[in-house]
């Protein structure tokens, strides 16, 4: 009797196991179907998206429709997300955000996602600014993603330590001892070193953010827009590491490391009193000093409408549908909904990422509704104004590795004196022609 | 077949005549031969099934991937050959991944294992409340790698970390823990050591304890000290599971990854500190997969490990089989210099050295 039983078991613990690894690739593919008339879609999204709510009025509005969202913490987490489930040939998504920085990879198999003109594109074309919606056309005309957000750049300062250094610390003061509409890079360094020599302390936070800054404000960054790559022997990226190499030298910055910055202590105790600001990037602020132990009722951060260089864009976001979808139909109409003005304007209120769509923008300039945490600066309506003038940016399929692999490292080094202007600029360049093979 | 099975027909096989006289075999004896053959197969055959699956598969299709131009979005390209294993073998960040995951492996895997075995030896003692101190020195293994990569992230923190606030009450300046190389080996070969050192003590533990009393008794009787005993009876004793430790060890050690790519939060590349000072070779693997995007040399990267694991892994065996058995080889010497003695006293005699490998001199009997 003992052993029979055992036999039946270790047969029945065979087949199981057999039929676990049977299903084990079948899995996949059955997930996302729905259950009679009810479709299941996914979303997945990253950093701070504020669509929670969305989803819910989406769901209330269309009872056939049921909303499973996933968000990923970071965007670099949900870049490597996105490109496993890419290679992979399965997993991603119905709705899948993409990040402006990894566009250009995404670009390189646009034909993996749904040309969204199939389902009506082309009649929202003038919700958007023009750049945005040109950025998610490929080389054929799709269109492969319903713009969210961009990133418009202010620039964030601390009104405390603004006031120690005895400069002015009211936002349209800052703004113009900047140079206001016609603030350069100049300005911005020379008031720098002002503060430098009056406190001691460093300007801005490291050279990596500021580098990003004047890099995506050029025509052309990178890549030229035809897609070629054009770093070495490029006068005005050259002309731009100088400027920065000087900043640095004179210690103007203050060599942290981005997304730590000493568990956001270094916001609380003045370590840098200015900090480059996309729209998305003043929730970061807010939630480093936050980690920090800082008084958010009270942290001295205020929020200038200047940006030196001109206008410039960081960042910004695009939802797509993976052609894996099952139901491409009706994740194209979620997404849609979720880009319109309307909801944008939504979106921006939940979690501070600036609309791409022109009535929205509109909106949020009119509305000049304060934040309490930036001293009860008018965040929307300043970042209307930062929109103004932006031009798109190529972004090449390695812009992301030449930004984080290849001038990240350099610039660190930068701030700590190891190189100097012209032996970074060689070693950025020998990393270049290692890293990225072209 | 047949034909040339049984060359000439009239002479009689020598076989049949026999097997007539054993009676044929039922369906159910038959099939309970077959399951007396065949169950052992069958139920060990899931783990094999499985292993196929997930582990030789996977093994064999990198190597395929690894013979390809192949980019991690756009997929397979052209056949290359060993060209991705010559483009990693030329990379200098290859070495350099090569050179931290050694320096790692050896600050982690060597002080782990020695202080691995003191504690074991101590817990092998008679001590109040065994079980407390026993599962006390699992506690860390219980807390999450990438946990232990954040806690310690902190306390490695150059502004304001622990370390080097413990540091400055001795008055020794601050260190740049994620700039300078050697200090980063050793922060991240802390972590290491923090994590496993007691899981290893505890196995060691288990084996200790099944080495048998009476030889340390013996031995203490012919005057060897603890230590003595330690070195002579306890470690020979436990030898295999000294070998497996050792073994499991190196293959942990090469694989770091978690520690070294949680150590350095800004460089989301995967490129460990500003000039790869602890970037290690999975680390290494990861920037070529998904930030640089070739899969082919990736694969490659994969490969190499691969066959470095082994080859540190049979180093690492032949050596620790080479400590163990010195005490062996002496115990053989000596009973081949007793040879004139008495059968039955050398049978009772090597019975103790042979084990113990201990001093008992020959004359004494």
């Amino acid at each position: 009797m003992f052993s029979r039983r055992t036999k039946t078991g270790a047969a029945v613990a065979a087949a199981a196991s057999i039929a676990l690894i049977a299903t084990g690739c079948a899995g996949a593919s059955d997930s996302g179907g729905g259950d009679g008339d009810q479709i299941e879609l996914t979303v997945t999204t990253f950093g701070t998206f504020g669509y929670d709510d969305l989803y819910k009025e989406y769901e209330a509005a269309n009872p056939g429709i049921k909303i499973t969202a996933n968000n990923i913490d970071t965007g670099g987490n949900a870049r490597t997300d996105a490109f496993t489930k890419l290679a992979a040939g399965s997993g991603l998504s119905d709705v899948v955000a993409i990040e402006e920085g990894w566009l250009g990879s995404i670009m390189e198999v646009s034909d993996q996602f749904t040309d969204l003109t199939e389902y009506g594109i082309e009649d929202r074309k003038s919700d958007w600014v023009d750049w945005k919606y040109a950025q998610a056309t490929d080389p054929d005309g799709r269109v492969i993603g319903y713009g969210t957000d961009i990133g418009p750049e202010g620039l964030c300062y601390n009104r405390t330590a603004f006031e120690a250094a005895g400069l002015p610390a009211d936002r349209e003061a800052v703004a113009e001892l900047l140079g206001g509409a016609d603030s350069t890079w100049e300005d911005f360094f020379t008031v720098g070193k002002q503060y430098k020599d009056a406190t001691g302390k460093a300007w801005y936070d490291h050279s990596g953010f500021v580098w990003n800054a004047m890099v995506n404000q050029l025509p052309e960054g990178y890549y030229t827009s035809d897609g070629e790559l054009n770093v070495d022997g490029n006068a005005d990226l050259e002309e731009r590491w100088g400027w920065i190499n000087d900043a640095a030298a004179e210690g103007l910055s203050a060599a942290q490391t981005a997304w730590d910055w000493n568990g956001g202590k270094s916001f609380v105790d003045g370590t840098f009193a200015t900090f480059v600001c996309p729209g998305w990037m003043l929730g970061v602020v807010q939630g480093q000093v936050e980690a920090g132990g800082g008084d958010v009722a009270n942290s001295g951060w205020d929020f200038a409408d200047v940006f030196p260089g001109g206008a410039a864009n960081w960042g910004g976001a695009f939802l797509s549908v993976p052609t894996q979808s099952k139901h491409p139909k009706e994740a194209a109409a979620l997404a849609s909904w979720l880009t319109e003005p309307e909801q944008q304007v939504k979106q921006f209120e939940a979690a501070g990422t600036f609309p791409s769509t022109v009535k929205a923008e509109e909106e949020l300039a009119s509305s000049g509704e304060p934040n309490a945490f930036f001293n009860d600066a008018p965040v929307g309506a300043i970042l209307a104004k930062r929109a103004e003038g932006v031009v798109a940016q190529y972004k090449g399929p390695d812009d992301s590795l030449i930004q984080e692999n290849v001038f990240g490292p350099v610039l660190q080094k930068v701030d700590r004196g190891e190189v100097d202007a012209d032996a970074g600029w060689a070693e950025a360049l020998s990393l270049l022609g290692e890293l990225v093979k072209n | 077949m047949t034909s040339t099975l049984s060359p000439s027909t009239e002479t009689p096989a020598p076989r049949p005549p026999r097997r007539v006289a054993a009676p044929p075999l039922t369906f159910a004896q038959r099939l309970s031969r077959f399951d007396l053959k065949a169950s052992p197969y069958f139920y060990i055959s899931p783990f094999f099934l499985l292993f196929a699956v997930i582990g030789a598969f996977p093994l064999v299709y990198t190597l395929v991937v690894s013979l390809y131009d192949w980019q991690l979005l756009q997929g397979q390209g052209d056949f290359v050959g060993f060209g991705n294993f010559a483009a990693v073998l030329q990379d200098r960040f290859f070495w350099n991944s090569i050179f931290n995951t050694a320096s790692i492996f050896l600050l982690s895997a060597i002080p782990q294992i020695l202080v691995a075995l003191l504690l074991a030896g101590v817990l092998d003692q008679a001590l109040r409340a065994k079980t407390f101190w026993r599962m006390s020195i699992l506690l860390p293994y219980v807390v999450a790698p990438v946990a232990v990569a954040l806690i310690f992230s902190s306390i490695f923190n150059e502004q304001a970390g622990l370390a080097n606030n413990l540091l400055g009450l001795v008055g020794i300046d601050p260190i740049e823990w994620k700039h300078d190389v050697l200090a980063s080996h050793v922060a991240i070969a802390t972590m290491v050591n923090w994590r496993w050192t007691g899981y290893n003590a505890l196995i060691l533990l288990a084996a200790m304890q099944a080495v048998p009393r009476e030889l340390h008794e013996s031995a203490a009787l012919d005057g060897a000290g603890k230590f003595r005993r330690f070195t002579s009876i306890t470690i020979p004793g436990i030898r295999p599971t000294l070998i497996f430790v050792v073994i499991t060890a190196t293959i942990g050690g090469l694989q770091i990854f978690a520690e070294p790519r949680l150590f350095d939060v800004s460089n989301a590349g995967g490129i460990g500190g500003s000039d790869r000072q602890f970037q290690t070779t999975v680390l290494y693997l990861w920037e070529m997969a998904f930030f640089r995007q070739d899969f082919g040399e990736a694969a490659a990267v994969a490969w190499l490990l691969f066959l470095l694991i082994v080859i540190v892994g049979l180093l690492n065996f032949a050596i620790s089989r080479r400590i163990a058995s010195v005490e062996g080889r002496v115990a053989n010497r000596r009973a081949r210099r007793r040879g004139h003695r008495s059968a039955d006293a050398i049978a009772k005699d090597d019975l103790l050295l042979n084990s113990t490998g201990l001093g008992h001199k020959g004359g004494d009997k």
